[in-house]
């Protein structure tokens, strides 16, 4: 059960109560930040149940609840709602009502406590010395952790008179015969500025307030995004959960003042280089705005020195950016860390993709100099053993990244027998992106930067690093490509889902592209749902690994585009077709991951704890996917709508597409309903 | 450069600075603060070019910290996004001009270059042939 505006979120139970739970992250979050990690209501000192809830935006929530056990409520003449809300603040109001022809007397209790944990250490909780000023005259509970200038607070205000001790607040109260009491209590979350002032308030970007219109800014969201009319049951309604996930998970950077993507509840709450770009890669047909402020953003926070604790080089582009206490003091992780391999070509793919779909020809001169700094960086700090490809290594050996694609989990690199290659490792589709962003970069210094020598340069070098790359990474025997190679050139031969990526990015040669594509939906890497990250039958398969054979819907969406890239539109709708039906047997927000069992076995699509949703690039796939079924792609100032439906979907509208063209509108059919399709220019 | 924020801003290059992006420009103002005093060093930003100065004038983005955090940053040990993070340092205006004293300011002492990494594993293995490949 969650509330969330951009980083500000609250986690509870049914009934609304918050209590600390060791291993997950339970509580009002804020800049990764627990400002409450207890908020339990009593009335007359019991707990109280749930009868109904009302999530009626991703940011608002109506609890409906009676006293006692679930046994004997039934005829309870009192009852409770919980009305919560979260902005740049949190907010419930709590409305009792009394349901008998009688005066009734209660005592509600809100018990109050904060750990102010960084949500880094859920899992590792320590004990933090938290001050606290219990003031019953002006009805206000403070509760605050300082550690040298790093402060943290929170503070609870009760509208009505309140009896305020350490531990919360107790009102008793009488009610009139079917009346009702009310009082509001508002949490303020204050993060440390000068002479304990909001930070925030200092900052011009956040003075031009959050909070206003936070129901007319979403529904102004769902309005801006083309509209879907689907044939079958529940995509409609799937596309605009999606869409409405997306628009919870923006949040404004303290030094921005633009709202930017978020990865995911609930480990995810900040900005992320590789979430955010995916996302906005995945989301350009839909809700395009996103990427603007994503790029000035990273180009903001692009490396600029040589820096082994953060893992930064001059050009590099972030990986993550932390707010929690262990990040500004780099107890377990630094609060600006540029370890990945990935972010950095990817960031110039997406300038280069966004000004296809916009026609933003300014913001490509404008952010000429980090996407100049960004191709540089390839050559000048990615290539690690020169020999022309894209490599990691972590230097901060005490908490770095391990493996710094979006496959980082510490394991997640092997070959087909288990071994993990030494570093420093190139692994596969880091090559793709590298080729894709040169041959992108080419284009735009050719077409807006006024570079034509480079443009070439950029060229020939893309050329010769796609040779070089299906000679060395190829695997006749397998017929597949490598997952990476190891420092000294060997390849590691496992059997994965990173070759999808390298359709995505046009490195495949097109002789090789089918035999990628069977393997892609072959019985290995195909679980019915989608296509697992690493191939069963190979000695670490897991179908419970994250990166070792689970299943991630961000993945797919990016695998599906770069089969219709290939033309091969039967596998494309193929994964489309899983991934949609995943999406909507669960229900709820796109998951992050689902394990990577047979669905012929399981049936049913089987979550994987460690994965969170919402997540943006996970709702962001669904609508990816979509793009991809419709074919959707700028040719010049035009759409090109060019469907490849799966079986049984039916009729397929998109309406509204907004682009260089203005707002465009895409029609399919699936082959069942259709004799032919054919390409079609608007 | 110097080891300190004085010094390093006295000796800093007045020619052009290809690492900071053309399109960028903006004033800030340094306020280090030391034994109740405080020295302002005011610096200028365009085409690619810093000029300091000493002038308590207004600027886009005001800076104020104490001698010994402005020295860290200066030296590259402590990352201005993290100094604001601790509330070792606190901003007024423009936030978006901080990011610049990341390239302003020297990068840590003693950082190795990837390359580095790269040139060692390949020594290793040419040292060692039959080392297992493994970690």
């Amino acid at each position: 059960m969650h509330v969330i505006a951009g980083n500000v979120f609250a986690i509870s139970d049914a009934q609304g109560d918050i209590e600390v739970d060791p291993q997950t992250p339970v509580g009002l979050f804020a800049y990764d930040t627990r400002f409450l990690s207890h908020w339990v209501l009593r009335i007359d000192g019991e707990r109280i149940n749930a009868l109904s809830r009302d999530d009626m935006t991703y940011f608002e929530t109506r609890f409906f609840l009676v006293p006692g056990a679930a046994s004997h409520y039934v005829d309870a003449d009192v009852s409770i709602i919980r009305h919560r809300s979260v902005h740049d603040c949190f907010h419930e109001k709590i409305t009792v009502l009394n349901h008998s022809s009688q005066h009734a007397e209660f005592t509600v209790r809100m018990e109050m406590a904060s750990d102010f944990t960084d949500i880094i250490e859920v899992g590792h909780l320590r004990q933090r010395a938290v001050q606290i000023s219990a003031d019953s005259a002006s009805q206000r509970l403070v509760l605050r952790y300082q550690r040298e200038r790093f402060i943290r607070e929170t503070t609870v205000r009760s509208t009505v008179p309140a009896e305020v001790d350490e531990g919360g607040m107790t009102f008793r109260i009488r009610i009139a015969p079917e009346g009702k009491w009310e009082t509001d209590l508002h949490v303020s979350l204050t993060i440390g500025g000068e002479e304990g002032r909001d930070l925030r308030e200092d900052l011009q970007s956040h003075q031009q307030a959050v909070r206003t219109g936070m129901r007319e800014d979403l529904s102004e969201w769902l309005d801006r995004a083309p509209r879907l009319v689907a044939e079958r049951n529940g995509l409609e309604e799937t596309y605009r959960g999606s869409l409405a996930d997306l628009a919870a998970l923006r949040y404004k950077p303290l030094s921005y003042r633009e709202r930017v993507p978020i990865g995911g509840l609930p480990w995810a709450m900040g900005l992320c280089g590789r979430n955010g770009i995916i996302t906005c890669l995945q989301t350009m047909a839909f809700t395009p705005e996103l990427t603007p402020a994503t790029l000035r953003m990273l180009a903001l926070m692009q490396g600029g020195q040589l820096d082994d604790a953060l893992d930064e080089e001059p050009g590099k582009i972030l990986a993550q950016l932390r707010y929690g206490e262990t990040g500004a003091f780099g107890d377990r992780s630094s609060a600006l860390y540029y370890g990945a391999a990935d972010t950095t070509p990817l960031f110039v793919v997406l300038l280069d993709e966004y000004e296809r779909w916009s026609g933003d020809a300014d913001l490509v001169r404008e952010l000429r100099h980090p996407a100049r700094m960004a191709l540089d960086w390839i050559d000048d700090y990615g290539d690690l053993t020169g020999d022309g490809y894209l490599r990691y290594q972590r230097r901060n050996e005490r908490d770095g990244t391990i493996n710094q694609g979006w496959k980082d989990s510490p394991d997640g690199i092997v070959n087909a027998h288990g071994r993990q290659p030494a570093f420093p490792r190139a692994t596969c589709e880091l090559q793709g992106y590298a080729y894709d962003a040169k041959r992108r970069g080419a284009r735009l210094a050719r077409e807006f930067w006024g570079d034509p020598a480079y443009a070439d340069r950029l060229e020939r070098e893309a050329a010769a690093l796609k040779d070089r790359f299906n000679r060395d990474f190829w695997l006749p025997q397998q017929d597949y490509y490598a997952l990476a190679l190891d420092p000294y050139g060997e390849p590691v031969d496992a059997l994965s889902s990173n070759i999808g990526h390298l359709l995505w990015s046009g490195i495949v040669t097109d002789d090789r592209a089918e035999a990628v594509a069977e393997h892609l939906v072959g019985p290995r890497l195909f679980n019915g749902w989608g296509v697992r990250t690493f191939a069963t039958g190979q000695r670490t398969y897991n179908p419970v690994g994250l990166h070792l054979g689970a299943v991630w819907p961000s993945d797919n969406a990016l695998i599906a585009a770069g089969l219709r890239h290939y033309r091969l539109d039967v596998p494309a709708a193929r994964i489309a077709g899983g991934i949609f039906d995943m999406a909507q047997t669960l229900g709820g927000a796109v998951p992050e991951v689902i394990a990577g069992y047979e669905r012929s076995l399981t049936k049913y699509p089987v979550k994987l704890a460690s994965g969170g949703r919402p997540q943006s690039w996970s709702s962001g796939a669904l609508l990816m996917l979509l793009g991809t079924t419709l074919g959707l792609r700028p040719i010049g100032d035009n759409l090109l709508v060019n469907p490849a439906v799966p079986e049984g979907f039916g009729r397929l509208e998109l309406l509204d597409i907004p682009g260089r063209w203005g707002h465009s509108d895409a029609y399919a059919r699936d082959r069942s309903t259709e004799g032919q399709h054919r390409p079609r220019l608007r | 450069m110097g080891t300190t924020v004085e010094q390093h801003l006295q000796q800093l290059d007045a020619g052009r600075r290809p690492d900071l992006p053309e399109t960028t420009a903006g004033t800030l103002r340094l306020d280090v603060r030391s034994d109740g005093c405080t020295e302002h060093w005011y610096l200028t930003i365009a085409d690619q070019h810093v000029r300091v100065t000493r002038s308590a004038d207004d600027a886009e983005l005001v800076v104020r910290a104490d001698r010994a955090v402005f020295d860290r940053m200066a030296r590259g040990e402590l990352h201005p996004g993290a100094g604001l993070l601790r509330n070792e340092l606190t901003v007024q205006g423009n936030m978006q001009l901080l990011m610049l004293l990341r390239r302003i300011f020297s990068g840590p002492r003693g950082a190795r270059h990837p390359r580095e990494l790269g040139r060692a594993a390949l020594v290793g293995r040419a040292a060692t042939p039959l080392r297992d490949e493994q970690p």
